[in-house]
């Protein structure tokens, strides 16, 4: 696709709506969305459109993606450390070509579920949380979020702990063992690799660029833009299909919402879930939700101490006075 | 001023109770707090450490976050408590003073049996170097801290360069705080302060002790109850009796004090507490 076919994309497209928004703005296509990499945006995928490519070899948005990050991990060390004591190693640098499962290789796949006999593709990456579990609580905060929405592992800060695939609730992050800041460090006793993940090509994006799976898809069934406006596209479209929304409430609220004719609950019944390949659970609890009226009291309590501090130490003045005022009348 | 002699039980109280609170406050939040921020290092499964008996959670991160948090209120509202309480009652003991990092060589070598220890204030010099090092390492650990609790709940996405510093500061400050822990306990673990401990627990240490060790703070203490304002510690010492406690010899066998010294010293304290008590004049 070039640069100006972005003009010609249907109605119901993002750019079509981006159009509106950025003629409005002063802007032109493609610029607003490099222009947008500091404000929020979301990616709609539209399953009613998603067809999984059956006639390529590789689906259009897997191969784009998977062109783009090419030279992402560097080369992996020849003789991987051994970790200790659990001697896990994770080794994908043999099947780069897999393309069917998440890998470190690999950031988005096609799922498939079937049901009443008919294919549902669902293309499956990270989904960019908004409060992402991955990210905050990443030991080294290699793994952050951008004023944009996308969620970024920099693999130069990276141990591979896996703290992030962990506490994600689709297990999304990859690990590559062997590469990584860790070789330098403790390897044989610290980190294992680093992990890799979508990062919604956000370079791509810096430069006014459409991510790469967005930019391939024959069916436009991808779509990003800011943030209300393809909120108010899903829920049209949702309307029109008198179908489903995945991704506006899951695990707190994410940046991808994904559009349905056929419910989620009926997906994810079957689809299987496998490793590289996570299941969709129409109920994703954000885990973490539970501890913030806990750090609400951590961030209120230096207050509550020096409030503390200046009333017992009046009290204490106080006492002090009226006991030498008694000792005085004695 | 809570210091008091009580000269009866061979006792002189060196912490108040609030100071007792505010430090093992510091102290259990600060161990918890260690631990759990070990956990949120993806160690418990590699180690094998939840196959321990009773660490079965160790491996779940949101746990070790909400025990994290749970210390780190009490933590951070002491450690701000005791910061401005003890500054605005002008109570500085525990500061560095000029000349503390030489007098704590001093000290430090007569640990070893060269030379013999200076006359003392309340606090060692070293601690009070301690003292000033913990002190920083804790405002790091909270400030930073703090950061990191409003990034995860209000700011996840906080600026990238300013999250990488309050992380790095947080983690370096993990690594020094578990340094200056076990500096701590080395300290403990040293004969000539062993009478220390009890302090800290009970708030008071022994008399001959203090006096021989602590001369510079017992003066502080006779002449602060000399004073006009001062009141007799008569009455706390008989309200305080603790039969169990007798003079014990000092151990610290490197600089041995005569007995006589002790039993005068004793016997001299003890005379000063059945002098009747001071009264404004």
């Amino acid at each position: 696709m070039n640069k100006n076919n972005l003009f010609d994309l249907s109605r119901r497209s993002f750019l079509k709506i981006s159009a509106g928004t950025a003629a409005m703005a002063g802007l032109n296509l493609p610029k607003s969305a490099g222009a947008a990499t500091d404000r929020q945006l979301s990616t709609l995928i539209d399953l009613s459109l998603c067809d999984g490519c059956e006639n390529l070899k590789v689906p259009a948005c897997v191969a784009a993606c998977k062109t783009i990050n090419k030279d992402k991990i560097p080369p992996v060390v020849d003789n991987i450390p051994e970790p200790w004591p659990r001697k896990t190693i994770e080794d994908w640098s043999k099947k780069k070509e897999v393309f069917n499962r998440l890998t470190p290789y690999n950031f988005i796949y096609i799922h498939k579920a079937q049901i009443d006999g008919k294919t549902i593709f669902v293309p499956r990456r990270c989904m960019h949380c908004d409060n992402p579990a991955c990210a905050t609580i990443c030991p080294f905060s290699a793994n952050h979020k951008e004023k944009n929405g996308a969620v970024v592992i920099e693999q130069n800060q990276c141990f591979g702990g896996a703290k992030c695939k962990d506490v994600c609730p689709w297990e999304i992050p990859q690990r590559q063992s062997g590469v990584g800041i860790y070789l330098h460090v403790l390897p044989g006793f610290m980190g294992n690799g680093v992990m890799y993940k979508c990062d919604l090509c956000n370079e791509r994006l810096k430069e006014g660029k459409l991510p790469g799976c967005i930019e391939a898809c024959p069916r436009k069934a991808m779509l990003i833009g800011p943030r209300h406006e393809i909120e108010k596209e899903a829920e049209e479209r949702a309307r029109a299909m008198n179908g489903f929304i995945y991704g506006n409430t899951q695990n707190g609220g994410t940046s991808t919402l994904y559009v349905s004719p056929a419910s989620f609950e009926q997906i994810n019944k079957t689809m299987q879930k496998k490793p590289g390949q996570p299941d969709m659970k129409p109920d994703v609890v954000r885990r973490m939700a539970a501890t913030d009226p806990l750090g609400k009291a951590v961030l209120a309590a230096p207050a509550l101490g020096v409030i503390a501090a200046g009333a017992l130490n009046w009290i204490s003045r106080r006492k002090e006075q009226l006991k030498k005022e008694e000792e005085h009348h004695d | 001023m809570i210091e008091k002699i009580l000269a009866q039980n061979n006792l002189v109280v060196r912490h108040s109770r609030l100071e007792l609170m505010e430090h093992w406050a510091i102290a259990i939040s600060g161990l918890i707090l260690l631990f759990t921020g070990i956990f949120e290092l993806p160690i418990a499964k590699r180690y094998y450490i939840i196959t321990l008996p009773g660490l079965g959670w160790s491996a779940d991160f949101m746990t070790s976050l909400y025990l994290h948090y749970a210390a780190a209120f009490v933590f951070s509202a002491v450690g701000l408590f005791h910061l401005f309480y003890h500054g605005l009652r002008g109570e500085k003991g525990l500061l560095p003073q000029k000349g503390d990092a030489a007098a704590s060589i001093t000290v430090m070598k007569s640990f070893i049996g060269i030379g013999k220890e200076p006359p003392m204030h309340k606090y060692l010099p070293e601690q009070r170097l301690a003292y000033a090092g913990m002190a920083f390492i804790i405002m790091m650990l909270i400030l930073s801290g703090l950061v990191k609790t409003y990034k995860n709940i209000y700011a996840p996405d906080l600026s990238h360069t300013m999250l990488l510093w309050a992380t790095w500061i947080h983690n370096i400050g993990f690594v020094l705080f578990f340094l200056a822990f076990l500096a701590h306990m080395a300290a403990i673990a040293l004969r000539p302060n062993w009478p220390m401990v009890r302090g800290i627990f009970t708030g008071k240490v022994r008399l001959d002790y203090a006096r021989h060790r602590h001369s510079l703070w017992l003066d502080e203490i006779e002449q602060e109850k000399n004073t006009p304002a001062a009141v007799s510690d008569k009455t706390t010492a008989s309200e305080e009796t603790d039969p169990a406690e007798a003079p014990q010899p000092i151990p610290q066998p490197e600089t041995p004090q005569p007995a006589g010294e002790k039993v005068e010293d004793i016997k001299s304290a003890a005379e000063d507490d059945e002098k009747p008590p001071q009264t404004e004049t």
